[in-house]
């Protein structure tokens, strides 16, 4: 928030691309383009100069093109600078990862263009556009956050928030109620848990989950009936791309995953093997299990059997269905009993197919990518990048802290010199799951300790 | 009186205060040591600064305001230091941000000492009336009306009325209308708020029983001494002794006594065994358990029957008996809040080790009452609702005599301030716990009675106590809280104490320097003998600075950080409703709080970081459209 913040962000969309662009604003915009390329003055302003990106370690991260703005000559109006370096995600998120811990702040959505019109880059007129631009892009990272967080990675994050209260929440207690009759075995402090809570956020960071999730694309689920066409659709796809990682066969659950790129977007493939589309009563276990990857996929490929009547679905999955995350695909128009069937969730996009003589295969594929482009509710990798970059940065700072606070701790030191480096841990915590307001700490000394004198 | 002020029915006062509790004395104190013609109306003129519930000033984060109420002008600091019974250090421990000065006082002493103050406070008028309803003019407030049916005009009314307004006290079954027990309730006044618009909520806390001192038998007890060196709240380093009463000596005796002096014992012991049984035996008579009262209670003063309920595994609880005052025999006992029917009270207190033979002189009782969800105020604790009208302490839905002074204080510059048509004083979150107290009421408001803990502050590490007088030295200066001669005597230890720090860093001492001497060591006794014969607040304050220069200096660039934004002022005629992009929680929110400052904003539950940065570009775009109009028509 502080305009002297130097922000970064990542540019340009993300696919396996030629170039991708990292933009840097604010004062350190300038010192850093001569330690991460390493050459002895600054570069040439508005003048592409290739140079080595060197890390803060000084490793070369990767060949890449700069360019420097000067304060005043610039797009936000404050020093710049322009990082591309090649579109490969894993170099981008290593690079975001060097800025952070060079002491950039990841920029909030819409931020640059903020700063462009406050710096009074922008005339009044555009001030609303700026408004509608910051709303649009936080509500489309919220999005991809909640879905993030939705998953195990979440429910990790949300017992580790807890357990740091519980640790701070016993701290705190012996600090606002001296008088109380508190325990005196602990008076040293909660030393193994949070030796525990280390291990854990460190095991955390380091088997790179987050990291992981950059693979992860746009989680899209094929649902039909068993003769509609799935396996010739997952095979038409998966098939026709290079760009597999890997297939996974689900260990816990009947998916196969697949991953396809399609342009810019990394898709992640799930086929729903379980679920049976009838009218008779579905077997309870298949519905949930279906529902579970509904719940956190982000978009939907109905395949129905033109000649057949229309699927009657359950209607847990029906409501998930929506206009804005569905395309339902009408395969077999080659046979002579098909027909049409707009009014079936008759506000998602139809495609006609014939899988099998492959007919309308490219169509359908253009329209859901242009389908994907267009819509902003769906998170891309982009969003994945600049999240994973931002969360794994939030918790390397909480990690400093906790070990900071494990240190004083051994060493006897007071013990609310401890509790300000707990707080800066809970700050790095609530960057990833949100504000942790000190009340969540006081309910949790409030029911742990009887206090009240 | 130097400006003919003299007390009659008809003429408009500058500042009506309704209530005099511990809000209510500083905000009158306040406003007519500002120059404004004040009236401090009363149901009672006996129960003056009456401490309802136990007898004692300070504790934690509690006492650290009352040390910044002293730098701000305030009566609560030196009417406890001149009578207090018993002094001691809290934390003392621990660093010196958290410890904590905590007083026994003599009840009556110290509510006599501050009626003579208000006595003989200039532009200050005393009168026993109950308020019993506002006088509206439009959306403002112009005089209030009172039991005797004599109406008083006023330019502005604070309102510190307390656990007053519809208080309902329940002893088991039986229940009592009033806010204290002996005492009245008021009710008109809540009829009036609702009048107005103003929203009424139900709170409730409790006060445990009263008993004889001489039915205690102390020798099964154990003793707590008062510290050999006390710490005292009002800084005596930087006063004279003709202002330790604040007011010119009138002839008349001061009331209060050498600070420090005498100081009496108070007694520890435990509930047992039986205590627990008859409790839990008569569980289902007690009226929080049986539903019959509605108004939430704080967690962190839970009734005894809530503490053996909810930690069934602690066998004992500790009790703290205290002296209620040099003059009388009455004891209170800290940590046995009940609002269990009488019979249950005598059976529970005599389970007791050392109340076997106990004579309770007063049962313990639970009250609810109203209080207005402080949320309705901006942060000079005006309505928002009504112009000109003030709130002040346990209305606002705080508990503690310390969080309602505070607030008094504030009320009271602010009402002058108002009049004068002035900024008001709005403390920060970064300068003093007064000013985390009031943007959280009003920025957040509060589902319990408020009490404040030093973990509420986000920057608690430099708010250790001796630092109050220059911590807000700045706003004493600008609001003239204080008296000329004790600014400067500020200024000077202020140009003292930052002199040492910088001598300490540079000279020497055995090869060291002495702050890194000092550093390593954490003891003054490093510290050069001309420093040792330094006041010590100066000693303090020195050996913090250094000490723990590198904490402090961490804490300074948050703060720095947080400033920025604190800065940025919020027109207050925005229609959140217009504001496009807003999220419509959102927009109500703010609508509702109107917030002073994107900082504060920044600080409403449920406003996310993109809403300020869409409210961010709307109030510069607003400023910038203004600009130019105003550009325009000169």
């Amino acid at each position: 928030m502080s305009a002297q913040d130097t922000i970064v962000a990542l540019s340009s969309p993300v696919g396996e691309s030629a170039l991708a662009i990292i933009r840097l604003s604010g004062p350190l915009s300038a010192e850093l383009q001569i330690e991460i390329t390493r050459k002895k003055s600054r570069l040439t302003e508005r003048h592409a100069t290739l140079c080595k990106y060197h890390d803060i370690k000084g490793l070369e991260l990767d060949s890449a093109l700069f360019l420097s703005f000067s304060e005043g000559a610039s797009f936000t109006g404050e020093a710049m600078l322009e990082i591309m370096p090649h579109g490969n995600p894993l170099i981008i998120h290593k690079i975001l990862e060097d800025l952070l811990s060079r002491g950039c702040k990841m920029a909030e959505p819409g931020e640059f263009t903020r700063r462009a019109f406050l710096n009074g880059k922008m005339d009044l007129s555009q001030a609303e556009a700026v408004a509608d631009l910051i709303h649009a892009r936080s509500n489309y990272s919220l999005e991809v956050a909640r879905k993030q967080l939705n998953g195990s990675i979440g429910h990790k994050m949300s017992a580790l928030t807890d357990q740091l209260l519980e640790i701070l929440s016993e701290i705190e207690a012996y600090i606002d109620f001296p008088e109380e009759d508190l325990p005196l075995d602990r008076s040293h402090g909660p030393v193994a848990d949070l030796k525990a809570l280390i291990e854990e956020v460190s095991s955390l960071i380091e088997t790179n989950q987050y990291a992981s999730l950059l693979h992860d694309g746009i989680k899209t689920l094929i649902i039909g009936a068993p003769n509609a066409g799935k396996s010739s659709l997952i095979n038409a796809l998966v098939g026709s791309q290079r760009a597999i990682v890997s297939d996974v066969p689900g260990t816990t659950r009947d998916f196969i995953a697949s991953y396809i790129m399609l342009e810019s977007h990394r898709v992640e493939i799930i086929d729903t093997a379980g679920l049976h589309l009838t009218e008779d009563s579905i077997e309870q276990q298949g519905i949930n299990k279906t529902l579970e990857q509904a719940q956190s996929a982000d978009f939907f490929l109905l395949i129905m059997d033109s000649s057949q009547p229309p699927p009657v679905l359950p209607a847990a999955i029906s409501a998930i269905l929506k206009p804005n995350n569905t395309i339902v695909i009408e395969n077999k128009i080659d046979l002579a009993e098909s027909k049409a069937c707009p009014d079936y969730l008759k506000d998602c996009l139809h495609c006609p197919t014939s899988i099998i003589q492959k007919q309308g295969i490219e169509e359908f594929k253009k329209s859901w990518q242009s389908f994907l482009d267009k819509n902003l509710g769906l998170p891309n990798s982009k969003d994945a990048i600049v999240l994973n970059t931002r969360h794994t940065q939030s918790l390397k700072d909480s990690l400093a802290a906790l070990n900071e606070a494990l240190q004083k701790l051994d060493s006897q030191e007071f013990s609310e010199l401890v509790a300000l480096d707990l707080r800066t841990a809970i700050d790095g915590f609530s960057q990833v799951v949100g504000k942790i307001d000190n009340e969540a700490m006081l309910d949790k000394l409030f029911q742990k300790f009887c206090i009240g004198k | 009186m130097s400006n003919n002020f003299k007390f009659e029915i008809n003429q408009e006062y500058d500042v009506i205060v309704c209530g005099a509790g511990h809000a209510g004395c500083e905000a009158a104190l306040a406003s007519a040591r500002r120059g404004a013609r004040t009236l401090l109306l009363t149901g009672n003129l006996d129960t003056i600064a009456q401490m309802s519930c136990n007898p004692a000033i300070g504790g934690q984060a509690k006492g650290h305001m009352v040390r910044e109420i002293d730098a701000l002008g305030g009566e609560m600091a030196i009417n406890t230091d001149t009578t207090a019974i018993q002094f001691r250090l809290l934390n003392a421990s621990k660093g010196p941000a958290v410890q904590a000065p905590r007083a026994q006082c003599d009840k009556k002493a110290y509510q006599f000492r501050m009626k003579q103050s208000i006595e003989w406070q200039e532009n200050l008028m005393l009168f026993q009336a109950m308020v019993q309803g506002l006088i509206f003019k439009g959306d403002r407030v112009v005089g209030v009306k009172t039991n005797l049916d004599i109406n008083f005009r006023a330019k502005t009314v604070i309102v510190t009325t307390g656990t007053f307004l519809r208080g309902l006290m329940h002893v088991g079954q039986n229940k009592n209308e009033g806010g204290r027990m002996g005492d009245f309730t008021a009710k008109g006044l809540s009829h009036s708020f609702l009048e107005a618009g103003i929203e009424l909520e139900r709170l409730k806390t409790g006060t445990p029983a009263r008993i004889l001192g001489k039915s205690i038998d102390f020798s099964q007890l154990t003793e707590q001494l008062g510290d050999e060196r006390p710490t005292f709240f009002a800084f005596h380093d930087t006063r004279g002794t003709d202002e330790m009463f604040h007011v010119e000596q009138k002839g008349e005796e001061r009331l209060g006594w050498i600070p420090g002096s005498k100081q009496v014992s108070c007694w520890m012991t435990y509930t047992g065994a039986e205590t627990e049984k008859v409790i839990k035996d008569n569980l289902h008579l007690s009226p929080m358990y049986s539903g019959e009262i509605v108004g939430k209670g704080p967690r962190y003063c839970p009734s005894i029957e809530d503490k053996i309920v909810r930690f069934k595994d602690k066998d004992r609880h500790m009790l703290f008996l205290e002296p209620e005052g040099r003059h009388t025999n009455e004891w209170y006992i800290n940590g046995l809040s009940t609002s269990l029917p009488f019979d249950v009270q005598v059976e529970m207190l005599r389970s007791i080790q050392g109340l076997d033979q106990v004579h309770v002189l007063r049962p313990a009782y639970a009250v609810e009452y109203d209080f207005a969800p402080p949320t309705q105020l901006s942060a000079s604790l005006e309505s928002k609702k009504v112009e000109n009208l003030f709130f002040a302490g346990q209305i606002n839905g705080t508990s503690g005599y310390e969080e309602a002074a505070g607030q008094g204080l504030v009320a009271g510059v602010n009402a002058v301030q108002k009049i004068r048509g002035e900024e008001p004083l709005i403390l920060g979150r970064d300068e003093c716990y007064i000013g985390v107290l009031i943007d959280d009421l009003v920025t957040k408001g509060t589902q319990e009675p408020y009490r404040m803990f030093s973990s509420r502050a986000e920057h608690r590490l430099l708010f250790n106590h001796p630092s109050a007088e220059l911590r807000l030295l700045k706003h004493a200066r600008q609001y003239g809280l204080l008296s000329a001669k004790r600014i400067s005597a500020i200024e000077e230890k202020k140009a003292t104490i930052e002199s040492w720090v910088g001598r300490l860093e540079l000279e020497r001492n055995k090869g060291d320097t002495y702050a890194l001497r000092l550093r390593q060591s954490r003891d003054m006794v490093e510290f050069p003998q001309a420093l040792k014969a330094a006041s010590e607040e100066v000693q303090a304050e020195v050996f913090y600075r250094i000490a723990f220069k590198g904490y402090l200096e961490r804490e300074n660039k948050q703060v720095e950080k947080l400033r920025h934004v604190d800065k940025i002022k919020v027109p207050q005629d925005i229609d959140y409703q217009l504001v496009k992009g807003l999220r419509a929680e959102s927009a109500e929110k703010l609508s509702q709080i109107k917030p002073l400052t994107l900082g504060q904003a920044s600080r409403i539950s449920g406003v996310n970081p993109a809403d300020i940065s869409i409210l961010m570009v709307y109030v510069e775009a607003m400023l910038q459209k203004r600009a130019k109009a105003s550009s325009k028509s000169s």
